[in-house]
């Protein structure tokens, strides 16, 4: 049997069925499951190998975005959410769900010490509502989600994205290798012979040639204004994942920003489209994990 | 005891550095702390586990407010309206109750507790530094604050520190003098008396009036006849019943009643006969090609018929409609599993006195009708569009001919209709990729909101098929949601009378996305599949009155114990109660055996639920408060009651003369070809590029999430240069290539000269855009809605009637069915302006047409962004001297009189040859021209795309000769009589009008050279084909003889009219 995934629902988190067909489409099985179930049977999280909380608009972001949830899980919750974490599981939480795991202190959880909050994800640096695709790289870490993945061309979509720290705090990630990933520019139009919307573009080439220039703050390729361009970070023993950006939503071609380019190209050329995208990664990883894992037990 | 907590956010808060730029648009350098406040009485408040709750120890402090500022500015909300924020403290306030040890209790899900006992409210408090007068933060208030709503109180910071701080207050409602039961109104009074209450609603004891009713006299002879009959006085409830479910709003009285020669009305002769035509018609042709495909081996099926079955399925041959007109929403075939549904609708008047309140409550609304379609389907796209008054501008109008109650500034409306859509659509984790905003200065007193939603529901749902409900009498009337206040009665009705604390709540409401999205998944994803409702409707306009009344009408009559719909707060009167437009609720026809296991499930999932009467087949609407019979009607004389009220028309063709003598801002092609003639010809462009109509709204997109639900292909900002598109393409069903293509058209000036030519534009428009984009021409329909002025003028009824002829002939002709419908009849300002005079600003007619249709494989969509230089452009379609009322004459201050003639047949012809080339993706990039004709569009495309373009406009200009020259085109135009000539004139057309006519039915695309022979050969015969150019190697859009811009002046032309916002 394939490691078993739980995705949280309930009370404005909505990215849960797009987000389930992701780890599904790479062979994990799972369900939906509400928030108000889970705590009424706190003990089904036994049962589960992969605890992911998806995107959305848990309370409306009232009181801080995922603060109420993670008030929620912490008041009615944490020891089985702490024992959890402490299994060999994996757990991920993208956008909102970063939001409230960050809030749950599941991050950056130095020493293990589960639970303390050491890090704010908070309002993007431009007050506003930020829906775009941005770029990211994957940075130095020792999580199994990322295991093998470079960079990602992906979209965020949030008002509160921006993650802010004290200064040793970010040293700590930084030295632990926690930081997961980094916004970076990476505009075909500053390399103008890796044009994608060229139909000479070489996929290939393009890949092989992309500089990595992290974003440094600037706007829109860091569409948050978060410190050290950090866009992603994990606990010490990379198990947990919380992300802003949203890999489900950059998982097939077809939902890229640039896909009309893609199709275009691969017309021309007489290829096909290829089905994946950056973001299926993550899921494959997590997949790859427990397949591993249960070799080796077997 | 009250209690209050201040969180202190970070000093570079992103919330403070928004105020520090409104701040310096006033000319003002400040610096401001943003505090979140909460207050409460309840002594939870007190407690350091809440406490901490609410605060982020990293970036926040609590309770430590710093004393070094100048001002202090508090904005809270007033009673009574909706504090989403307080509403969730609320909740963390019961757990923390609950907490800590006792997890035994949590798991009793959260039930909606008794709110009286755990009330926290919010508010926001900003301490600004900096050499600011009062009146600076005053104007700061006025800013962030609606007053309507919210309540703003200002202290410096030596009346601050004297007091201790801010005033602690609590936004509690208080109804006093309510008298809760139903009143008697005896109805044997004069006509005049009558009529005032009709007009002025009924008196209360104080003699004061509650608000209009909008019944005529004519309607309210009829009541006063039917109470005759009954042989009683009417309550207030029955009167305030009728009022609400014979209005305009509900029963279109306008659009059904007999006009002109029209006996049977506008919606049934046109609209409805438009669809019903269609569908007949395609329901013939598909059993003929049943036939002809059974009859005839496959090898010997003629190659149109073969034409015709290509990505052949069930689900596009025959007719594509499945549930229209008859629902909340219009139902069109996607797949052989599942339907999509539209709706579009308005929210005008609310959006005009608080854009935000108005916006969000349009939008989640319109996401009810979706959840209220059929046995409930899943909202998967949203639709916004915005009709607004250019906000740059800053119109003086007042409500008072005292000139004290001044409306909302253009750029205030536009946040706040913007901000709206943004937080319903976002909460709800709703795709919102599909939009528009138009501009007018007629639209300053009146905007116009436009929200839609998108459905999908399976075709079959428990073996009953997904759009069929229906209520049974025995079923229990089971009302789930929100609860009710005083929200939205008599919605038009807000005085200027001040606000205070402590007043009763006000009319506005606020809508609360978070309590509909729980109640839309429990119902939605939950409940619906478990078959325990036999039917569902949204609680929208007339509240309970018109969802229970509507059901109701399927069993034939209803009882509803009135008292135990649960309150917001008490005091309300039960006529206030049964007319409410409290948001987030539905009603559901439930068997009795499903009520309890249905209300113990949306409990655990925080939603509450209710039965609140039954459903019967008494042929009566029976009332009951507390066991005493309140109303009690014929189930007849509530719905079809209302007296027929027959219409005339007059229709009188507007324009003035076309301009004779050349227009102030426009090519001057004096000395052809020369650096200064061009350089005339790059202003205007770039001018007209910049223009509100035709810039990039991208500030909307990027706010607008248009990619949860991971369905988005193709979004509302194309190419690399990021084009603000007309037209999206959503996979709703992700593990399905098929999508939903959805556009729209509008062209409210074109009113002004003719309101049928403004119909076929906008029709044409919502079609050809679809059709550019690649929708499957057999799978596409349409959505009318209209808003007018002045709806009692024979005049606005006459452009009225010709808007509906002209659509109906249009949409019979295309096969494009409408499945859904709104009207909006009297949009008009009635004011004073700055000197007091009174003034009437109308809207121009203005009628959308919205598209949706499907494309059998996202695989064939057609973005508008050009892909590869060396493409070859074409035009197709034909361009003609059809400037008036077009947004170049606007710019150079003429409305003309040539205003676009839509002709359908060669449309129609195009679009079938089109349909197949981009079946054969034989098409790189399309995009259907509108506003600013082909300038526009060439600019646009070399945008977003980020390349040149070399075009020659002289086959368009001398359609007979392609190699002429310009001098005889713009001899031709300064000497020929411009009125009588021709549209089409074979003389040919000057380079200005080429590049700026708005003629409809015309597409400008790119065409791979490799694909250029298939291409012309798929358009052989269609003598509208016109090669014009290619897509160059150079950063430049070239147009020869005319202007030669840079791509990257372009851009900046085109971005920077709202860049800034």
């Amino acid at each position: 049997m394939s490691a078993q995934v739980i995705v949280l629902s309930g009370y404005g988190l909505n990215c849960e069925e797009e987000t389930l067909f992701a780890f599904r489409h790479v062979g994990l099985g799972g369900r939906i499951v509400h928030i108000n179930d889970v705590i009424e049977n706190p003990k089904m999280l036994e049962s589960y190998q992969i605890l992911c909380v998806p995107g959305g608009f848990s309370y409306g972001d009232d009181t801080g975005s995922g603060n109420a949830f993670a008030q929620k899980m912490r008041l009615a919750l944490w020891d089985d959410l702490k024992k959890f974490v402490e299994r060999d599981t994996l757990t991920l939480g993208i956008c909102n769900g970063c939001q409230i795991l960050t809030n749950l202190g599941l991050v950056p959880a130095f020493d293990q010490n589960y639970g303390v909050r050491d890090i704010a994800v908070t309002y993007n640096k431009s007050a506003r509502y930020q829906c775009r695709w941005i770029d990211l790289k994957v940075a130095e870490n020792n999580s199994p989600w990322l295991s093998g993945i470079e960079s990602m061309h992906i979209p965020v979509a949030h008002g509160e994205g921006r993650f802010m720290m004290e200064d040793q705090t970010l040293e700590k990630l930084r030295s632990n290798k926690q930081i997961a990933a980094q916004y970076i520019i990476a505009e075909p139009s500053a390399h103008p012979k890796l044009d994608l919307g060229s139909h000479e573009a070489d996929p290939d080439l393009r890949q092989d040639a992309r500089i990595y220039v992290l974003a440094e703050g600037q706007f829109p390729y860091n569409p948050n204004g978060s410190i050290g361009d950090i866009a992603a970070i994990t606990d010490e023993t990379g198990k947990v994942l919380v992300m802003m950006p949203h890999p489900e939503r950059g998982m097939f071609t077809w939902q890229r920003d640039d896909y009309m380019e893609i199709k275009d190209a691969a017309q021309r050329a007489g290829q096909d489209v290829p089905e994946e995208s950056d973001g299926l990664a993550i899921f494959k990883n997590a997949a790859l994990y427990f397949e591993g894992a249960l070799k080796k037990s077997a | 005891m009250t209690y209050r907590i201040e969180i202190l956010a970070h000093k570079d808060d992103g919330r403070g550095l928004e105020i520090k730029k409104i701040m310096a648009g006033l000319g003002k350098t400040v610096n401001v702390r943003v505090i979140d406040v909460y207050t409460s009485e309840n002594e939870t408040a007190a407690n350091d586990v809440f406490k901490n709750a609410l605060g982020n120890p990293v970036t926040q402090k609590i309770n430590q407010t710093p004393d070094d500022f100048d001002w202090a500015l508090e904005i809270g909300f007033l009673p009574g309206v909706t504090d989403n924020i307080g509403h969730t403290a609320s909740e963390l306030l019961s757990l923390t109750k609950m907490h800590p040890d006792e997890s035994q209790d949590l798991k009793i899900p959260d039930q909606v507790r008794d709110a009286k006992d755990e009330k926290v409210y919010s508010s926001k408090l900003y301490l600004i530094s900096g050499n600011v007068k009062k009146g600076d933060i005053e104007a700061l208030a006025a800013t962030l604050s609606n007053k309507l709503i919210q309540r703003s109180s200002i202290k410096d910071s030596a009346t601050y520190k004297k007091d201790g701080g801010m005033e602690k207050i609590v936004p509690k409602v208080k109804l006093d003098n309510k008298n809760v039961s139903a009143d008697k109104i005896d109805l044997n009074i004069s006509d005049k008396e009558l009529e005032e209450i009709g007009k002025n609603g009924i008196e209360n004891l104080d003699g004061s009036r509650r608000g209009p009713l909008g019944l005529s006299l004519l309607y309210m002879k009829a009541i006063q006849e039917y109470f005759k009959k009954e042989g009683r006085p009417a309550t207030d409830i029955e009167i305030e019943t009728l009022a609400q479910t014979w209005s305009e709003h509900c029963k279109h009285t306008i659009f059904a009643s007999p006009i002109d020669e029209v006996k049977d009305g506008l919606y049934k002769h046109y609209i409805k006969r438009a669809t019903k035509e269609i569908r007949e018609k395609r329901q013939q042709q598909a059993s003929s090609l049943r036939r002809q495909e059974s009859s005839a081996k496959s090898n010997q099926i003629p190659d149109q018929v073969r034409d015709d079955i290509y990505w052949r399925d069930e689900d596009r041959i025959g007719d594509i409609c499945v549930s229209v007109f008859s629902d909340n929403a219009g139902g069109i075939i996607f797949d052989e599993n599942y339907l999509i549904t539209d709706k579009v609708e308005t929210h005008n008047s609310p959006s005009a006195l608080d854009p935000f309140g108005g916006s969000i409550t349009g939008i989640v609304g319109v996401n009810r009708d979706c959840i209220g379609f059929g046995q409930g389907a899943k909202p998967v796209i949203n639709r916004y569009g915005f009709c607004l008054a250019d906000p740059r501008t800053k119109p003086q109008y007042f409500r008072d001919a005292k000139c004290t109650n001044p409306i909302l500034s253009p750029a205030t409306i536009m946040h706040g209709v913007v901000a709206g859509v943004e937080s319903g659509g976002n909460c709800s984790g709703i795709p919102t990729p599909q939009g528009f905003v138009v501009f007018d200065d007629r639209f300053v007193g009146k905007p116009l909101v436009f929200v839609g939603t998108i459905g999908l529901i399976p075709r079959e749902i428990n073996g009953r098929a997904g759009h069929v409900k229906k209520a049974s009498a025995g079923d229990k009337i089971v009302m789930v949601g929100g609860r009710v206040g005083q929200d939205g009665i008599h919605g038009a009705t807000f005085s200027s009378v001040a606000l205070d604390e402590g007043s009763p709540a006000t009319a506005v409401q606020i809508g609360d996305p978070i309590t509909q999205k729980k109640m839309s998944d429990a119902i939605i994803k939950e409940i619906r599949d478990l078959d325990w409702y036999s039917a569902i409707t949204d609680n929208g306009a007339g509240g309970l009155s018109s969802s229970v009344g509507e059901m109701a009408e399927q069993s034939g009559g209803f009882h509803v114990e009135l008292e135990k719909v649960p309150l917001k707060y008490p005091g309300m009167s039960p006529w206030e109660i049964w007319i409410s437009e409290s948001q987030e609720r539905m009603t559901l026809a439930v068997p009795e055996e499903n009520t309890e296991k249905l209300i113990k499930h949306l409990a655990k999932r925080g939603v509450e639920a209710t039965v609140i009467g039954t459903y019967t087949d008494s042929g009566r609407a029976v009332i009951s408060w507390d066991g005493e019979t309140i109303l009690d009607l014929e189930m007849e004389f509530l719905h079809d009651g209302n007296p027929e009220t027959p219409l005339k028309t007059t229709f009188v063709r507007g324009g003035e003369e076309e301009p004779k003598h050349p227009l102030p801002q426009s090519l001057s092609l004096k000395g052809e070809g020369s650096a200064s003639a061009q350089g005339e010809g790059q202003h205007v462009i770039l001018k007209l590029l910049a223009r509100p109509n035709i810039c990039s709204k991208e500030f909307i997109s990027t706010q607008y999430d248009h990619n949860v639900q991971g369905s988005a292909v193709l979004g509302p900002l194309q190419g690399r240069g990021r084009v603000y598109a007309e037209t999206s393409i959503t996979r709703p069903v992700l593990s399905s290539p098929k999508g939903v293509v959805l556009s729209q058209g509008l062209f409210p000036r074109y009113s002004d000269i003719d309101a049928g030519a403004m119909a076929a534009a906008s029709l044409d428009m919502a079609v050809r855009n679809a059709v550019a984009a690649g929708v499957d021409f057999n799978q596409l329909a349409l959505l009318d809605n209209f808003c007018w002025c002045s709806s009692d003028e024979p005049e606005r009824l006459g452009q009225l009637k010709r808007a509906v002829e002209v659509i109906y002939e249009m949409a019979v002709k295309y096969e494009t069915p409408f499945i859904s419908g709104k009207d909006s009849m009297f949009n008009d300002f009635k004011g004073y302006d700055k000197d007091g005079k009174a003034v009437k600003i109308s809207v121009p007619p203005t009628l959308l047409v919205s598209s949706i249709g499907v494309i059998p494989h996202v695989q064939h969509a057609i973005s508008l962004a050009p892909k590869a230089e060396g493409d070859l452009v074409y035009l197709l379609g034909e361009t003609k001297d059809e400037l008036g009322a077009s947004e170049y004459y606007d710019m150079n201050g003429v409305l003309g009189n040539n205003v676009p003639e839509t002709d359908t047949h060669q449309n129609l012809r195009l679009y079938k040859l089109y349909a197949r080339a981009s079946r054969d993706r034989l098409i790189a990039s399309a995009y259907a021209l509108g506003y600013g004709g082909l300038a526009a569009a060439l600019a646009k495309k070399a945008i977003a795309a980020q390349m040149g373009m070399e075009i020659d406009l002289s086959s368009l200009c001398h359609p007979d000769q392609g190699d002429s020259r310009m001098e005889g085109s713009k001899k031709d135009s300064s000497t020929t009589d411009l009125k009588s000539s021709a549209r089409n004139d074979k003389k040919g057309l000057s380079a200005e009008k080429v590049l700026f006519s708005e003629s409809t039915g015309r597409i400008l695309v790119t065409v791979a050279p490799q694909n250029k022979k298939a291409f012309e050969k798929n358009f052989k015969g269609f003598e509208q084909c016109h090669y014009i150019g290619s897509v160059s190697y150079s950063e430049n859009l070239m147009i020869r003889d005319v202007a030669s811009l840079k791509v990257k002046d372009l851009e900046a032309a085109y971005k920077n009219t709202f860049r800034e916002l």
